[in-house]
């Protein structure tokens, strides 16, 4: 971003700062406005909150209110204006586990579009990629053909006939057409280059590791899967590689954002936690409560009231 | 002063956030925003094939019609489905507010983790998938979306008129005189901040679970699909929900907000809101009802919400929008219960038939099961087809997992449950979600159910190609094992044909898939045939059995339903009555969580003629396969935990899919 210099963006990033900033705007908000808030009992309707119900109805249903929907739309806003302004005086909002849980989510929102608001440089981008190449390296591939001997129509003897189909294709090499040998199989008998966990989705794990360490060029087998026995030629081996970062950018970029996320979460509850001192009620079953606390970000409420939709 | 600071709090802290984005992203709109790296082509692909299919009704025309093109490669004009996706259409995470969920967990960690990536889960444990998922829709629950939130309404679209775009001019040149912007625009705001309610805050959180999916969205790898969940129960406690499905990408999908119960708790006008958004974007959208069996009677009335009788409009809307329906979840089975289909040994199956949903529930009567279990509604979809002239329950079937703790799990040996609460731990089987009015527990965790998934035959891994199979319904439930089955029925089909290497072929070429509609016969004397091959999950148990469930409607108006054994494992014989009466046996050893595949087929296949045909009578066809007993997931937790639970907790489960139906209709 050619517009701040560096030095601002990195200062505007820092959650002290903008909590700081926050309580200064409050501060001026209050000297300059006076109570209006809700609890005022004035509730002023304006073209700006008629608009504003009539443009969620537009939303919903694609054609705007007719006059006695409009009115509904308004009588219900000003139900909900007396209901949370009653509501917030008489303290219903404090101990209510969906609002606290909302309002947790509210700054952990703002934390996040703080961390996401300004793209990653191509330093940082450089730096993930070079430091994370694992997480891009694509698997090593395997092409191969594969004709299935399927033991319950064999009677015993699918290992016999299973070497004696090697025998037969290996002197018939790449070239052997093999539609119509073996047994009928729901499965491709030509598979083009494909991952181990490809492999392994429809042939069974134990397969896809057999065929992956396979020589190309050759008749081999039998391996078996999860179906039976099968001979194998594997035409094509490719190794991983790491595709440039040019290639991967969207995906590198997504990941530095959810990284940077991460951290700028931590690291606002760290600098928050500072401002706290939490302790815990020492009582007979405490130190074993106290040993079950998992360590997280932040407490959770547990004996929350259940919903099962 | 305290709650007034809270009250002006949210604005401010809204536009210093509005401040801050604007300062650093003067030119791109929210919707491009991380956009993922397409795979053009591929997509585009889907999309053309799609274009030119349209209008020849099944997949099967469509194949036909090119392998009828004279080319010498025999590959060519081969574009029908080759592989199954397998996903979890209903995923709920942080962003679903429900009442006590306590998950942190937001939509980037549900794909995360899809994806097989290993996560942390919001109870601290580390989670990863055996195999990752194909595909997922995060279905957060609409009407929470959508909750008022002047926090996050740092919407530039709400800054489309004079003054706002001043802003974004200072914002734009940074330093002071940004500040002074964001200063002005706090009061502005505080002044009108009603302009900030409702839509565009629904709208701003909106755009960031589409800009999620965008990002997450790897044509040919992994679909991320948008959608949410309309969560209508009126009653109140009777579930009529239903989860949304766009095809399309963000582009689309942020020209509307999601349609909530708020709006109104009738499906029809979820319909009309569905009607709205293909109009007004050109794109596609789909429905789909689950927990029939939490509706007390409701989900497949004979009525309508006003309690008129349905009518023809109704039939053509509800058979247009909801294709599918999800009915295996983990609120259990809505296959089949045993007091609708008494013969059926398989029927008693994960059942959640105590009510509806409300706490505590109001109590089911039997005389509503016929209206909640897909089975049933099928049988009542001929007899209103016969009435109105167009099937309202021509429904194909599908499974998903409905969890509320980000993590789509189905293994019965890796389950982290439903709730956050639900993960594992020593304690989680014994909490109690729902209460009976005489206070004793109507639903505890320990009757959930590790399911389900989608299985969807397709030559894609892109939302067009997955959504256009769901579509039409070539779509499959499992309960959680992946087992592989492909159904086509015709008029000429013989048992030769099962061994064809062009099996795939000739099944589109002279019959119709899985959720497909046969044509009357030319023939007289013909009756319906039908082809299936069925393979065990490559990692996991044997088959025991694959069966044919038949419904019809007779001459009478009355209707029926018959199960037909058409492959059994083990040499078991099939009596002339169709039925194999030999259990499988079990292999289970509860103490261990094991089992073995000493029992059971890994594959299966089956050629079958319908015995007892009438062309004058309407009838569907689906497929069951049913796999061996393997334990349950409260096996694996009372050996992993050392625990032991009462007896009355289930040990074994018999996992199975079910194929969505092939019609038959003398009109047709």
């Amino acid at each position: 971003m050619p517009d701040i210099p560096n030095k601002l963006r990195r200062w505007i990033r820092e959650p002290l700062v903008q909590f700081m900033a926050i309580g200064l705007v409050l501060y001026l908000l209050f000297a300059w406005h006076g109570d209006t808030g809700p609890n005022s009992y004035r509730i002023v309707i304006t073209q700006g909150q008629v608009d504003a119900l009539a443009a969620s109805f537009v939303g919903v249903w694609q054609r705007p209110p007719n006059e006695q929907e409009l009115k509904s739309l308004v009588d219900d806003f000003v139900r909900e204006e007396i209901a949370t302004r009653e509501a917030m005086r008489m303290g219903l909002d404090r101990d209510d586990v969906v609002i606290r849980r909302r309002l947790r989510q509210k700054v952990e929102f703002l934390t996040e579009d703080i961390s996401t608001a300004s793209p990653p440089t191509d330093a940082e981008l450089q730096a993930y990629y070079n430091q994370h190449p694992d997480k891009f390296r694509t698997e090593p591939a395997m092409a191969f053909r594969q004709v299935f001997l399927n033991p319950s129509r064999r009677h015993g003897e699918t290992v016999h006939d299973a070497k004696l189909l090697l025998a037969r294709l290996s002197t018939t090499g790449a070239s052997a057409d093999i539609k119509t040998l073996g047994d009928p199989l729901m499965l491709p008998s030509e598979m083009p280059l494909s991952s181990r966990s490809e492999v392994a989705r429809l042939f069974g794990n134990g397969f896809a590791d057999e065929v992956m360490k396979l020589t190309p060029g050759r008749w081999s087998g039998p391996i078996e899967s999860a179906y039976g026995l099968h001979v194998v030629f594997a035409t094509e081996r490719a190794e991983g590689r790491l595709p440039s970062l040019a290639q991967l950018r969207p995906i590198v970029e997504r990941e530095v954002l959810s990284d940077r996320e991460t951290h700028d979460l931590d690291a606002m509850y760290d600098q928050l936690l500072k401002r706290y001192q939490a302790t815990m009620e020492a009582h007979d079953s405490g130190t074993a409560a106290a040993a079950q606390v998992r360590s997280m970000p932040a407490t959770k409420t547990v004996n929350a009231p259940k919903d099962v939709d | 002063m305290n709650r007034l600071a809270n009250s002006t709090l949210t604005s401010v802290l809204a536009v210093l956030l509005m401040a801050t984005w604007s300062c650093n992203k003067p030119e791109q709109a929210p919707s491009t925003v991380g956009q993922a790296p397409a795979a053009p082509d591929a997509a585009t692909r889907a999309a053309d094939e799609n274009v030119k299919c349209e209008g020849l009704g099944d997949f099967a025309n469509c194949a036909v019609e090119k392998s009828t093109l004279a080319e010498y490669s025999p590959a060519v004009g081969q574009n029908f489905p080759n592989r199954v996706y397998w996903g979890d259409t209903h995923n709920h995470t942080s962003f679903s507010f429900d009442a006590g969920f306590g998950n942190p967990l937001g939509p980037e960690i549900a794909y995360r983790f899809a994806r097989g990536e290993e996560v942390t889960s919001s109870q601290g444990l580390r989670a990863k998938l055996s195999r990752p998922l194909d595909f997922l829709v995060v279905s957060d629950h609409a009407e929470f979306i959508g909750m008022p939130d002047l926090l996050r309404a740092n919407d530039p679209q709400l800054l489309k008129n004079e003054t706002a775009a001043r802003w974004a001019k200072m914002l734009h040149a940074g330093g002071e005189e940004a500040t002074k912007a964001g200063i002005e625009a706090v009061l502005a705001i505080f002044k009108r901040n009603e302009v900030f309610k409702d839509p565009k805050v629904t709208r701003t959180i909106w755009e960031k679970v589409t800009s999620i999916a965008t990002q997450y969205n790897d044509p040919g790898h992994f679909t991320a699909f948008n959608g949410f969940e309309w969560t209508s129960a009126p009653g109140p406690g009777n579930n009529l929900h239903r989860v949304v499905i766009f095809r399309d990408g963000a582009q689309r999908a942020n020209q509307v907000l999601p349609f909530s119960a708020f709006d109104s708790e009738n499906p029809e006008d979820l319909w009309k809101y569905l009607a709205g958004y293909e109009r007004k974007t050109g794109g596609q959208i789909l429905a789909i009802p689950h927990n029939g069996n939490l509706s007390n009677g409701m989900m497949f009335a004979l009525a309508d919400m006003s309690g008129n009788p349905l009518t023809r409009q109704y039939a053509e809307n509800r058979a247009r929008w909801e294709p599918l329906t999800e009915v295996t979840q983990t609120k259990g089975d809505s296959e089949t219960h045993p007091y609708l289909s008494p013969d059926d040994e398989f029927a008693n199956f994960e059942r959640w038939d105590f009510g509806n949903m409300m706490n505590p529930v109001v109590p089911k009567q039997p005389d509503m099961l016929q209206h909640e279990y897909a089975r049933s509604a099928l049988k009542l979809g001929l007899k209103l087809e016969k009435q109105l002239g167009v099937n309202p329950y021509k429904f194909g079937m599908i499974g998903s997992t409905d969890t509320h703790n980000s993590l789509s799990t189905v293994d019965e040996d890796n389950f982290f449950g439903k709730m956050p609460t639900s993960e594992p731990s020593p304690e989680r089987w014994k909490e109690v979600f729902l209460f009976k009015a005489d206070k004793t527990p109507a639903a505890a965790a320990w009757q959930t159910q590790a399911a389900g998934l989608v299985a969807v035959w397709a030559r894609e891994n892109t939302r067009e190609g997955i959504f256009d199979s769901m579509k039409r319904k070539e779509v499959y439930a499992s309960t959680g094992p992946r087992i592989t089955v492909r159904v086509f029925a015709g008029w000429d089909f013989n048992a030769g044909d099962l061994d064809r290497p062009d099996f795939a072929a000739e099944g589109y070429k002279r019959g119709v898939p899985m959720g497909g509609t046969l044509a009357k016969s030319a023939a007289s004397g013909a009756a319906p045939t039908i082809m299936i091959r069925a393979l065990r999950d490559p990692d996991g148990a044997n088959l025991d059995r694959v069966q044919i469930i038949k419904g019809w409607l007779d001459a009478k108006a009355e209707l029926h339903e018959k199960i037909y054994d058409v492959a059994v494992s083990g040499g078991r014989k099939i009596g002339s009555d169709g039925r194999c009466k030999t259990s499988v046996g079990s292999t289970v050893d509860i103490p261990n969580a094991t089992y073995t595949n000493a029992i059971g087929a890994p594959l299966l296949s089956g050629w079958w003629k319908d015995p007892d045909f009438n062309p004058q009578e309407r009838a569907f066809y689906y497929v069951r396969v049913i796999q061996i007993p393997t334990p349950r997931w409260t096996a694996y937790d009372q050996k992993r935990f050392g625990i032991k639970m009462p007896n009355y907790i289930p040990m074994t489960v018999t996992d199975r899919v079910y194929t969505s139906p092939v019609w038959y209709s003398p009109a047709q």
